[in-house]
């Protein structure tokens, strides 16, 4: 019981972790950035090679960030600026992106399947049930990625623009705001969150040029269903995270694999616009 | 007039073509094909493929050749699938006119190789472990399948220590589901119980409510079965940050991928038909000719790559017996010979299919497998009975 539960919260982590930086994106720039993918896998290659230069693993996340904010907002530049006014065609762009930056990986470090130590190992005992500590872990580093980009959006001039943007753009550049900049800046932290959830996420996972792929789906599942806002996505990867460990655990993990989708399938039916303006 | 004349030339480049054809055979090379999966799944593992065929090659072309003729290598990317082979084995089989298929490749690529080859009547020498019970008068298997690799884990196990409840994990595809359905009938033939089974997807990675499963049963042992690389390191990592420290028997990890996971593969059983450890004079030599060959370049030999060198001299030693390519002839004296390699002695002897020495090992903190126990001449069971010898 206490496992399930254990199973649950660190399976919504994990899932928050991969889908804030498509949020940020999608919810300033009203665009699917589906390079989302390749920035997760970015970030994990930035965590092996920094293992390999000796950095402690604490720093890999920080780094990743810097790696994939830079790569991200060079991105923007080159590519998904044009695009603003064609959603669609963004869809294709950034899906073309993370092909190419797919094929640079492989490249780079080839196809085999890397590793990067984990900085803790071992179990923890939580209410006499050994648990995974690294897993827990990432329950803390989830709500500490939420603070921070809490705290960016309400407690910083950026943030102040960046809302302005979010609610009415033509109103904010007709105050001065320069709705470009926040763009840039927003991919940019967009794809920089995607690197740390590569970074975190390769401990209990594999480094290779595909990972961030298997992701990919139910991170834009969820971004949709919340329909652009923090709290709701936390809440809806609670939600739709628990309902496949359940499935899982008490069906099949065949049909687990599923959950998300499907749900978020009917929910989108019930209610197109998602849940955030409830 | 000019009918005559250009008649006559004709004949005059037909009587050419008829001396080239009849004056070639002693300069011409015998060909081998072999399709391989330079991309996708298998690309991981295709370089050592065909690094262990050109050595091969390479030794015999040294030494004269077969019957006086050389051997010549065509390589063809098959993309792992059954789209790309059938692609590659056109192209090597009517196109490059090759006299034999060699190679290692995944299951839905050989399945849709096999009519290609059917149908241009050629050997094919599949080196490949695989799930069994494929069988074509053209096709031969120099690997192992579940009857010779899955029982010495469990034996291993059940007798040294003493589990009788088991639990299953694989990933949800035809090899993965195949190696498990064995597992489990083997583990309830000899007394034991399987508590559990199951499966992820191939692309899933989080392997959370399985591994709590898992706990939850309290089995005395564990035997996975996924699809190599990704999947496979993922199931491991997450089982030691669960604390799991079963005895766990791994049916789909490779020295390889066992030596790049370090600390987190340490005390995970295999079962191979070739480790690199193994002590014999023919597994040195054939190390050390592989480092002298490709240096730096060399991919460590492993269970799929040792048996594509072995079944190039296998396919020399038929056609010597044979006295020539004659596909019919040499598919018969396949049957018949055996060779001497790394792995031993291999003869393709028991319905298409090869009894092998089968080696159970164990990784080491370095990532190394040490040997515990070796199984000699392990039966491949009934593959083919429809096939003759």
């Amino acid at each position: 019981m206490i496992t399930l539960v254990l199973d649950i919260v660190t399976t919504a982590a994990i899932l928050f972790i991969v889908s804030a930086g498509l949020l940020v994106v999608f919810g300033v720039m009203k665009i699917i950035n589906f390079a989302h993918a390749s920035f997760i896998t970015i970030g994990a290659y930035t965590a092996l090679v920094a293992s390999r230069f000796g950095l402690p693993p604490v720093l890999a996340p920080a780094v990743a960030f810097l790696v994939g904010g830079l790569i991200g907002a060079a991105a923007e530049r080159i590519v998904v600026r044009q695009l603003y006014g064609r959603p669609l065609d963004a869809i294709l762009a950034t899906w073309g992106l993370s092909i190419v930056i797919g094929q640079l990986v492989t490249l780079g470090f080839g196809r085999e399947v890397q590793f990067v130590p984990a900085p803790v190992s071992g179990t923890l005992a939580i209410f006499s049930e050994d648990y995974s500590s690294y897993r827990l872990l990432l329950v803390v580093a989830a709500f500490v990625i939420a603070g921070l980009f809490t705290m960016l959006l309400n407690g910083t001039r950026l943030g102040l623009s960046t809302r302005a943007v979010i609610m009415n753009e033509n109103l904010a550049q007709g105050l001065g705001i320069d709705s470009t900049r926040v763009r840039l800046i927003t991919f940019g932290i967009g794809c920089g969150l995607a690197a740390i959830a590569g970074a975190l996420i390769t401990p209990l996972a594999s480094v290779d040029p595909n990972m961030g792929l298997s992701w990919l789906i139910g991170a834009f599942m969820l971004v949709m269903i919340s329909g652009g806002s923090l709290p709701t996505l936390g809440l809806s990867c609670l939600v739709l995270g628990g309902l496949q460990v359940l499935a899982s655990t008490f069906i099949s993990p065949i049909l687990g694999g599923l959950t998300i989708a499907v749900l978020a399938a009917v929910a989108l039916r019930l209610r197109p616009e998602g849940f955030a303006r409830a | 007039m000019t009918l005559t004349r250009s008649l006559s030339t004709l004949l005059a480049a037909a009587a050419c073509t008829a001396f080239l054809a009849s004056a070639a055979p002693a300069a011409d090379p015998i060909k081998i094909g072999v399709p391989v999966g330079l991309s996708g799944a298998n690309s991981v593992v295709a370089p050592s493929v065909v690094q262990s065929a050109q050595l091969a090659v390479d030794e015999i072309n040294a030494k004269g050749g077969v019957l006086g003729r050389q051997l010549a290598l065509e390589v063809a990317d098959d993309a792992s699938g059954a789209a790309g082979a059938q692609k590659a084995f056109d192209s090597l089989v009517f196109q490059k006119k090759v006299d034999v298929l060699i190679s290692m490749e995944t299951s839905a690529a050989r399945n849709a190789g096999l009519p290609i080859v059917t149908r241009g009547k050629l050997p094919y020498i599949y080196t490949s472990f695989y799930e069994g019970k494929s069988c074509s008068p053209f096709l031969y298997v120099n690997a192992w399948v579940p009857e010779q690799q899955v029982p010495p884990i469990v034996d291993y196990f059940a007798k040294e220590k003493k589990a009788s409840k088991f639990f299953l994990i694989g990933s949800d595809y035809a090899f993965g589901r195949g190696m498990l359905a064995f597992t489990k009938a083997y583990v309830e033939k000899i007394g034991g119980k399987v508590l559990g089974e199951e499966y992820l997807p191939m692309d899933g990675s989080d392997w959370t409510p399985i591994i709590s499963k898992l706990k939850g049963a309290a089995p005395d042992a564990l035997i996975t079965s996924t699809a190599g690389g990704a999947p496979n390191v993922t199931l491991t990592k997450q089982l030691r940050a669960a604390g799991v420290t079963l005895p766990y028997g791994n049916l789909a990890v490779d020295e390889g991928t066992a030596k790049g996971m370090g600390a987190d593969a340490e005390g995970i059983y295999l079962s191979a038909s070739y480790v690199t450890g193994i002590d014999s004079p023919a597994n040195k030599a054939f190390l050390a000719a592989m480092q002298k060959k490709f240096g730096t370049e060399l991919k460590t030999p492993n269970d799929l790559s040792v048996p594509e060198y072995e079944a190039v001299y296998a396919y020399k030693a038929a056609v010597e017996k044979a006295g020539g390519t004659d596909a019919t002839k040499v598919l018969k004296a396949l049957a018949e010979i055996s060779v001497e390699g790394p792995r031993g002695k291999i003869a393709m002897s028991k319905q298409h299919h090869a009894p092998l020495t089968m080696y159970l090992g164990q990784v080491q903190a370095d990532g190394g497998v040490r040997v515990i126990k070796s199984f000699a001449n392990v039966d491949p069971g009934e593959q083919c009975p429809n096939l003759k010898n």
